[in-house]
């Protein structure tokens, strides 16, 4: 099958940019994982969608609001109640989903092609996204694989924290370059690497 | 050396020199200096004019209350105004000018101004503007012959109007203890909850950490305060959960602990670093606060207190302690209270001499007669001045005995010469923030001051700011408010200890020395002592009215410096006490904010860019883009030389013949998913969409719940529960927020889920007698014939190895397709669309040739869906069920939405050939000199190639009933004109048959 285009070419330069004199303290790229894939329980259904989800993906989301986890190949977090993003890096996750979460459970929905995945890491990741969203990003607060959702430009996003010093956002694909040139813009005072 | 710069002292590096020009003028001053110590260093005195009189004024403060020396700060071509020189800090390069003086400082000539004393007085504009006037200016139009030139003699700076090229940042916080000022108190509040393991942010105005502890002179734990400071400082910037933010004005405090700051990021730098900001505007949200933001000192109120080089005391001694610099060589002080004598002594010590210290009160205690004999000043207790001598610098001052308890002078007038004169009323506690958290001030009879209000919020007052003076007092303080603040408890911890001088921190209450001559209350809006009584004799009792009567308290400084007095001499004109008379509640901002912090990275770029999966292919294949909402889309695919017209013309023509394409990616998408999805959309739109079989595509038409007309699209059942449903472009977003409403709150035992899935799909409109021919070259996995794709019918394949999803429906009236693929893949369906078009002679079209091919067909769109037409207007009352309710069918037919004189849909052909506007209204008789008696109007126009004709849809009263009459477009803004014949909105194939085949 063909590649998929992402939306993010023709602004994605690769290398280092900004006033990186005093080293580089952001990295940016495209995770483009193969599988997006939005979960929803029905009204006290929730178990058992978080048990589908253990069952296909191998990951046991913890309980709570915003409760995440990352392999490093699959990654789950809570973004609403009873609702849940998971990514694969290999694609057809939905239909494995389908297959599992039955209509008395819940909803799957492939945003496989309608999500733009963008990892910012590194010491100023915190720093940079402090400038879009108004959310608490240390540590403490926003733990290691929780997710949270948000807005950019008044748009919808869900911020996964998948490392100590590294987020994964997703945004709408069609605004999702819009939003790349404000990343990369707002990262230029501290030095930022693409990769 | 320059001649006021001490040999040595103060916190600047005297081995950097720094060059800079005001007023065309250049000078050198040093690292640390700001442009008032630097200036101030070279001998200059005069750094403004005043508001009203264009008297000459000079420096008052070192800080951001300074309501005299507001300068305009150059930058290119960009100019920043009304800045004080106290909060400007040097750097090669800068570029300052004064402000409101013509043509130059030194020789205004505006200064007659101080001839018109008396009818310049609080109400001027009032009473000179708003009665009746002799003759032919009255009221108003006086009023506006005047205003040109009052406006050049009167006010502050001149913005600029060139584009301000700087960046701003908005950033967001989150901390446990927010510390506001960074003087003792705070510094030690922040240290105390920095121990606890608290997040703590430290903000403070000044670039330097460490308030008073850098100037006072004092000893903190056997070493000098500033030792101290730069000590507490550096263990404060090793934590990691302390963020230090110098150059950061914390201006409001809004609900919930939210506060705003201003972080002046690099207007101290002559360039910023490559991607750093000018301004960064800080949200900051604290579970506590402590508040530590210092006290003003006040001046007094006396004849000729404005002059240059009558500044406040402790203003003077920062200079000569923090800044090295002496204000004057011969100084006088005249105070209420113990703090001045400290500030003789700063000077003294600094090398200036001290020529006498006049105090109000009677017998000041022995230990500043004491102090006074250190600084080898000659007391004169029991006086006042009341009277200063000089142009443009002071030269001397009068002195004469006081009765404080009186307020009663007597004796001679003596003449002191001296070029400074010091003075102090007493200190006002900064409590701006507490007041604007939302509590009144109340009043301290002994500190004569306001103090903080009980707190409202979760906030914790520390320092001076509580009116505790001494640093001693601002060291306990402070820990204790920065434990209490992050949860903690005591701890036996010693702490530190302070030498200073002592002094009693209470002041006489003495506000005013009455005299001859013009006594300043508000320096910077050149309000006197004489225009507050003024005020009290015309009437005004209420603080708020005579802030606004006399203009006290208002501009950039908002009577930081003369509030306290402005209050004093009304209460004492009213014959009430000071708390009786009140004050006004402060409000944010503390200190001016720029406008471009506040809007920040959404200047110049306020919207995001929405891009369709196709969008870089429509720009590399010669589209002309066109904003539509946030989205960007196909106007035309202009050839070499063609207008607009020609272009959709052409691309029309060509999809009627052959076959044409369009992007129709940014219909709205949503997924509705679920149990009861299908009664679900029965509910929600006017038609069955139960009955759909799985499969097949529906037209559903949507209400509001008044019963006008919403959005209508397409909706396709893919599965039993799973249905995709299309919304118009723009209403994408409201139609997801009207089915998560009726979800979320009217419905919620409904089992449906929503999903915006718009960017999931790629979608291309391919239409014209060739498409069906142009699919089968290039589908695989599906036929597409009549049979397997009937009439909105929906099979899966794939084009070109991707998978697809292909749903036979029409917009333009021709036989037509819409093809969805991952987004991700749009572009590669598409060009494999355009190949396999190429044989059949397919073109690529936009929005014009689809607006175009939509009016000759008769289709709706928002331009007729336009929040006021109902289905009926529009004919689509064939949609609306008699089976079932639904949102809007319970007021769909008040008699007003059912009345026979709506505006309904009809179309137009121009009479005249010539071409329509939309938006021209249509009337019965034409009467260009007098165009009235408006049937309706047009909603979209075009030229349409299939009829040859310039045609319209219009919304016209009686609509059906005036087919085949004649009306005239009236359209006087544009001069258009000429005889119209009233149609059906079908202008073309109206059966259908090129779409059905």
């Amino acid at each position: 099958m063909a590649e998929r285009q992402s939306p993010l070419e023709p602004e994605f330069h690769v290398g280092s940019h900004g006033n990186f004199e005093h080293g580089v303290e952001i990295l940016l790229t495209e995770t483009r994982p193969g599988s997006i894939v939005q979960l929803a329980a029905w009204p006290g259904e929730e178990k058992k969608l978080m048990a589908a989800i253990r069952a296909v993906s191998g990951l046991a989301l913890p309980d709570g609001a915003g409760g995440g986890l990352s392999d490093g190949a699959k990654s789950v977090f809570g973004f609403a109640p009873g609702k849940f993003t998971v990514a694969d890096e290999a694609e057809g996750l939905a239909a494995a989903f389908a297959k599992t979460v039955t209509p008395a459970i819940g909803t799957v929905t492939d945003l496989s092609h309608g999500r733009t995945a963008i990892r910012i890491a590194g010491p100023k990741a915190e720093w940079v996204l402090s400038k879009f969203f108004a959310i608490d990003f240390a540590l403490p607060a926003f733990p290691v694989g929780a997710g949270r959702s948000t807005t950019h430009h008044d748009v919808f996003a869900q911020i996964q924290r998948t490392g100590t010093d590294q987020f994964d956002i997703y945004v709408f694909r069609s605004f999702a370059r819009s939003f790349w040139k404000a990343l990369c813009h707002a990262s230029e005072e501290v030095g930022y690497e693409v990769q | 050396m320059s001649p006021r710069r001490t040999d040595t002292g103060g916190r600047i590096d005297r081995l950097k020199t720094i060059r800079f020009t005001f007023d065309g003028v250049a000078y050198t001053g040093h690292g640390g200096d700001t442009l008032a110590s630097a200036l101030l260093a070279n001998g200059v005195t005069l750094f403004g004019r005043s508001f009203k009189y264009h008297r000459p004024r000079g420096l008052l403060s070192a800080g951001v209350e300074e309501p005299n020396a507001l300068v305009t700060v150059l930058k290119g071509e960009v100019r920043e105004p009304n800045i004080p020189a106290t909060m400007v800090e040097i750097h090669d390069g800068l570029s300052a000018v004064s402000q409101n003086r013509f043509p130059s400082l030194t020789w205004d000539i505006h200064a007659v101004n101080q001839l018109g004393g008396k009818i310049l007085s609080a109400g001027f504009y009032y009473k000179t503007f708003m009665g009746p006037v002799i003759g032919p200016l009255k009221g108003t139009r006086f009023w506006m012959f005047c205003e040109h030139f009052i406006r050049r003699a009167a006010g502050l700076g001149s913005a600029g109007s060139a584009k301000d090229p700087a960046r701003y940042e908005r950033m967001n916080a989150f901390c446990d203890v927010l510390v506001v000022g960074s003087g003792p108190a705070g510094l030690m509040a922040a240290k105390a909850a920095a121990d606890q393991g608290a997040r703590v942010v430290l903000a403070d105005l000044e670039p330097r950490f460490g308030g008073s502890g850098n100037w006072s002179g004092e000893t903190i734990d056997g070493a000098p305060a500033a030792d101290w400071v730069r000590r507490t400082v550096a263990q404060l910037e090793a934590r990691d959960n302390v963020r230090l933010l110098p150059r950061t004005t914390v201006w409001g405090y809004y609900d919930n602990n939210t506060l705003a700051a201003l972080e002046r990021v690099s207007d101290h730098k002559a360039q910023p670093a490559k991607g750093e900001p000018r301004h960064r505007y800080w949200a900051i949200r604290a579970r506590s606060v402590v508040l530590a933001t210092g006290a003003f000192e006040r001046p007094l109120v006396f004849p000729g207190n404005d002059r240059p080089g009558v500044m406040l005391a402790h203003a003077a001694e920062r200079y000569a302690s923090e800044f090295g610099v002496l204000p004057g060589q011969r100084v006088v002080v005249f105070t209420n209270n113990d703090s001045a004598y400290r500030s003789a002594l700063a000077l003294k010590q600094a090398g200036a001499a001290i020529v006498a210290i006049v105090d109000v009160r009677p017998q000041p205690s022995a230990e500043m007669s004491s102090l006074a004999g250190e600084a080898e000043a000659e007391l004169l207790s029991g006086h006042a001045v009341v009277a200063t001598e000089g142009g443009k610098a002071l030269s001397g001052l009068k002195v004469q005995r006081f009765d404080m308890v009186a307020g009663a002078l007597s004796g001679d007038a003596r003449s002191v010469h001296a070029d400074c004169l010091l003075m102090s009323g007493g200190w006002s506690p900064t409590i701006h923030l507490a007041s604007q958290a939302g509590a009144k001030a109340e009043w301290n009879a002994a500190r004569q001051a306001f103090l903080p209000p009980k707190p409202t919020q979760n906030w914790i007052g520390a320092g001076a700011f509580t009116g505790s003076f001494s640093t001693v007092e601002a060291i306990a303080e402070g820990r204790a408010a920065g434990l209490a603040a992050a949860g903690g408890t005591g701890t036996p911890a010693a702490l530190p200890t302070v030498e200073a001088t002592p002094g009693d921190p209470d002041p006489a209450p003495v506000f005013e020395i009455k005299g001859s001559g013009k006594s300043f209350v508000d320096f910077q809006h050149d309000v006197t002592a004489e225009d507050v009584r003024l005020a009290h004799r015309e009437g005004f009792v209420s603080v708020e009215h005579l802030k606004r009567y006399t203009t006290l308290g208002m501009a950039t400084d908002q009577g930081k410096s003369s509030n306290i007095p402005g209050l004093a001499i009304m209460a004492e004109a009213l014959g009430k006490p000071i708390p009786e008379v009140g004050t006004t509640r402060f409000r944010p901002p503390f200190a001016p904010v720029s406008i471009g912090s506040l809007a920040a990275e959404r200047f110049g770029d306020l919207k995001p860019e929405r891009l369709t999966p196709m969008h870089d292919w429509h720009l590399a294949n010669g589209a002309t883009m066109y904003s539509a909402g946030l989205w960007y889309r196909p106007m035309i695919y202009g050839l070499s030389g063609e207008t607009v017209e020609q272009a959709y013309v052409r691309e029309a023509k060509a999809t009627r013949e052959s076959a044409g394409m369009v992007d129709v990616s940014t219909l709205g998408k949503i997924a509705v998913q679920g149990p009861d999805a299908a009664a679900f959309l029965d509910r929600v739109y006017t038609n069955m969409f139960s009955t759909l079989a799985v499969g097949k595509a529906r037209y559903g038409l949507m209400l509001r719940e008044d019963g006008f007309a919403f959005d209508d699209g397409t909706t396709w059942r893919l599965g039993e529960q799973d249905f995709l449903m299309t919304t118009t472009t723009a209403n994408a977003g409201k139609v997801m927020q009207h089915l998560e409403y009726f979800l979320d709150v009217i419905w919620p035992e409904l089992k449906v889920h929503v999903t915006s899935v718009t960017d999931e799909w790629a979608g291309a409109a391919i239409g014209g007698p060739k498409a069906r021919q142009i699919l089968a070259a290039c589908v695989t996995g599906t036929a597409v014939d009549n049979a397997t794709l009937p009439f909105m019918g929906i099979v899966h394949g794939e084009i070109s190895g991707v998978p697809v999803m292909i749903c036979r429906l029409s917009f333009s009236g021709e036989m037509a397709f819409e093809v969805y693929s991952g987004a991700g893949h749009g572009t590669h369906v598409w060009e494999a669309l355009v190949e396999a078009g190429k044989p059949f002679g397919l073109v690529t079209y936009g929005l014009e040739a689809l607006g175009t091919m939509r009016i000759e067909k008769g289709h709706v769109t928002g331009a007729e869906i336009d929040g006021r037409t109902t289905a009926r207007d529009l004919h689509l009352d064939w949609m609306l069920s008699k089976k079932k309710p639904f949102i809007g069918s319970a007021m769909m037919d008040r008699e007003g939405l059912v009345a026979s004189e709506r505006l309904e849909l009809v179309g137009l052909i121009a009479l005249d050939n010539r071409p329509l506007n939309g938006g021209a209204h249509i009337v019965e008789e034409v009467d260009e000199a007098n165009p009235h008696g408006s049937i309706g109007h047009i909603t979209a126009c075009c030229y349409s190639p299939a009829l040859g004709k310039h045609i319209a849809l219009a919304l016209v009263k009686g609509g059906k009933a005036r087919h085949g009459t004649r009306a005239h477009v009236s359209d006087p803004l544009r001069n258009r004109f000429g005889p119209v014949e009233i149609v059906s909105n079908h202008f073309y194939d109206p059966e259908g048959t090129r779409m059905h085949g």
